[in-house]
């Protein structure tokens, strides 16, 4: 057999061969593509009908996670060095802006499609059964991608995070109840959910320690988790939803 | 097993797997993701070569800038929050919004109605509360982000945010009688005018339902008519009360 | 409505048929298995959240020293460098605000010529003695304990909120 043949069956578990049967064989036996069913409906692949608007979501997280990888690198979560890490990512580190840009215009295209994926759904009545807790899923990574996005903003140590954040923060200290200034708060300034969100009661290591794993740890493993769920379960509903 | 026929009966396989016309994902489908991966690949790669994600100064505790707006996405909070007490804007309201949209499959009557068109006609009550919650999020993004310079003033798009605005107009509250008076008034008359004039939704959803629907939906009007009241009537509170003010 | 299709045993229903010792004892299993889950959920919860508490807090002391009473100027306002409060000279006595926003915790600007304090985050206003008049600000801004030390210089109390007519003389 051809080397080159030998390799590429090696890979990708089929040959190169072009037959309806191949063309089935290749998506169920290949990893990436064994994600989608084998044939799919017609209606549902229209591009007016998803807008390709939820695989986008899933496309603008891989790169945000990718290149956020590349900044963890040069990255350090420290009250002292945060800002002068960016400041050499930016003006330092070969391609660093590029990596940093990437990382944050993904983000953003990211907290847009999402909701879009979300309106589409809506549009479609895409909700009904049985794919209830298929959107109940999404309103969960819809929260989580504002939450990373969120996190994320406070890591540069700029003016710009550390107010931002300030504002963002001290909303939890007016939580009603279990807020140290909201309406019948119960909890003291040292035990509210304010202090257990910055670990202190302002702004400081603490915060940035914390905020760095839920930006670089939790956050981005309960997505993928729950995304993996997500797929699943459109698989399970027997595919995107079309009309009945 | 003997379950399988009420199992079958649940599901309604002819509802979730209904005839229909099949293609080949490989290539068909994989290859429209593929172009839609390019074209946004494309798309990332120029914006990241011709603008640079901003970092300001080293941040200053003892220093607030002119102007910190929130990130764009929660511009559209940080401008509920000109209208609503920080408890309110920051907690309440979006705890509301995610239980709202976590229970739109719930609420929603028809299980069938729509699903997998475009429907406006089909659905107006539901096309219409989630554009408008949605278009409202937008909008309000768009004013706080383009429309309010320092110190939060509002500004035209013509005028110029380096001129400082005057101080705003003094506001009042509504006395306690007259707001809670208004504030049951609305959720009131919210809840029982569409049951009494739209009997056959009423009915379709049920009890439960319905009330679920109609709170929640009353809520999202809430916060334009709170704008309205402010920015009409210059009130500041509908009911103030020592622990907290609406 | 919705059915269960698969009926789990209910060892606490009450049924004509013999009650077996074993139907007992799977029953007491069953419950007990439940309550060892919930027991130790319970314990992880509770130490995860008790772990997010930290014992020690690295923060500036809420304490602090802020010079001779003679070093500020009658009817001034002054901000302490580092500490976010401001110390104010009035006829009436001395006073310390907070220097955060009781809307969301920006640190406002004092302006002397309008002799007005505004927040730069929503546009907040308050007066010379705290009273917010203008903006979202729901409260006034909190005063802080001030005394005078032993000898003889003011020390503020940011853990220690006081009244908004509350000054000190001296
Ligand atoms: C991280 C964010 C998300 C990712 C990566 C994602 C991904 C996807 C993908 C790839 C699909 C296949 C169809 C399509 O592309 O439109 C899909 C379908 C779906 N998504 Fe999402 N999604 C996300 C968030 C959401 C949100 C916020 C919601 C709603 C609240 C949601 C609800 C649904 C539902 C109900 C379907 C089934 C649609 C149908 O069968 O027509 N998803 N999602
Ligand atoms: S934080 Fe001061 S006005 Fe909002």
């Amino acid at each position: 057999m051809n080397i080159i043949v030998q390799m590429w069956r090696s890979i990708f578990r089929t040959g190169v061969a072009d037959s309806p049967v191949h063309r089935v064989f290749r998506v169920v036996v290949n990893f990436l593509l064994h994600l989608h069913p084998a044939r799919v409906s017609k209606d549902g692949i229209k591009l007016r009908y998803t807008f390709c608007l939820g695989g986008l979501s899933l496309f603008f997280f891989i790169v945000t996670a990718v290149t956020g990888g590349f900044l963890m690198i040069y990255y350090y979560p420290d009250v002292d060095k945060a800002y002068a890490s960016m400041k050499d990512i930016d003006e330092i580190v070969p391609f660093g802006t590029f990596m940093r840009n990437l990382h944050r215009w993904a983000a953003h295209l990211m907290v847009i499609f999402v909701p879009l994926h979300m309106l589409r759904v809506f549009l479609t009545a895409a909700y009904k059964p049985p794919r209830e807790f298929n959107w109940v899923i999404g309103v969960n990574l819809l929260l989580l991608t504002f939450l990373l996005s969120f996190t994320g903003y406070l890591l540069p140590w700029d003016q710009l995070s550390y107010w931002a954040v300030t504002v963002g923060t001290t909303m939890a200290e007016n939580t009603p109840i279990l807020g140290a200034q909201g309406p019948f708060s119960v909890l003291g300034p040292e035990e509210d959910m304010h202090f257990i969100l910055l670990g202190g009661t302002t702004i400081g290591q603490p915060t940035l320690v914390r905020f760095y794993f839920a930006h670089c740890v939790a956050l981005p493993g309960a997505l993928a988790g729950l995304m993996a769920l997500h797929f699943w379960r459109i698989r399970k509903a027997g595919g995107i939803s079309r009309p009945l | 097993m003997a379950n399988k026929t009420k199992e079958d009966a649940l599901l309604r396989p002819k509802d979730v797997y209904p005839k229909e016309e099949k293609v080949d994902t490989w290539p068909y489908l994989v290859r429209k993701e593929l172009i839609a991966i390019l074209v946004f690949s494309i798309v990332l790669v120029v914006w990241s070569l011709v603008m640079n994600a901003p970092l300001e100064d080293l941040a200053n505790p003892s220093l607030t800038p002119k102007e910190s707006k929130a990130p764009w996405y929660f511009v559209g909070l940080q401008e509920l929050l000109v209208y609503f007490d920080p408890w309110l804007a920051g907690v309440v309201l979006p705890t509301v919004i995610l239980i709202g949209l976590t229970l739109i499959p719930y609420i929603d009557p028809d299980p069938v109605k729509g699903v997998g068109q475009y429907a406006f006609k089909k659905r107006i009550f539901a096309m219409f509360c989630f554009i408008f919650g949605f278009t409202m999020w937008f909008v309000l993004v768009g004013v706080g982000q383009y429309l309010r310079g320092p110190y939060w003033s509002f500004y035209w798009p013509w005028e110029d945010m380096e001129v400082a605005k005057q101080v705003e107009v003094t506001l009042t509250n509504l006395p306690l009688p007259a707001g809670i008076a208004l504030i049951v008034c609305f959720f009131a008359l919210g809840l029982t005018i569409p049951a009494a004039v739209f009997k056959n939704f009423y009915w379709k959803a049920g009890l439960v339902r319905y009330y679920i629907t109609m709170t929640l939906f009353m809520f999202m009007m809430f916060v334009p008519l709170k704008m309205i009241l402010r920015q009409v009537f210059h009130i500041r509170y509908v009911i103030t009360t020592p622990w907290f003010n609406i | 409505m919705f059915k269960p299709i698969i009926k789990i045993h209910d060892a606490t229903a009450v049924s004509t048929e013999r009650v077996s010792r074993r139907h007992i004892l799977w029953g007491v299993l069953y419950w007990a298995g439940w309550g060892i889950i919930l027991g130790i959920l319970c314990v992880v919860g509770g130490a995860v959240v008790r772990l997010l508490y930290p014992r020690v807090i690295y923060e500036a002391s809420k304490v602090f020293k802020a010079g001779r009473p003679e070093d500020y100027k009658m009817g001034s306002v002054n901000l302490v460098p580092g500490r976010s409060v401001w110390i104010v000279r009035e006829k009436e006595g001395f006073y310390a605000l907070l220097a955060k926003c009781t809307h969301l915790g920006c640190q406002p600007i004092w302006y002397e010529d309008q002799q007005v304090f505004k927040c730069p985050c929503h546009g907040s206003r308050f007066y010379k003695d705290g009273i917010n008049f203008s903006g979202p600000a729901p409260r006034p801004l909190e005063r802080l304990h001030i005394s005078l030390s032993n000898e003889g210089r003011l020390v503020v109390n940011k853990g220690k909120v006081v009244g908004h007519d509350y000054t000190l003389q001296t």
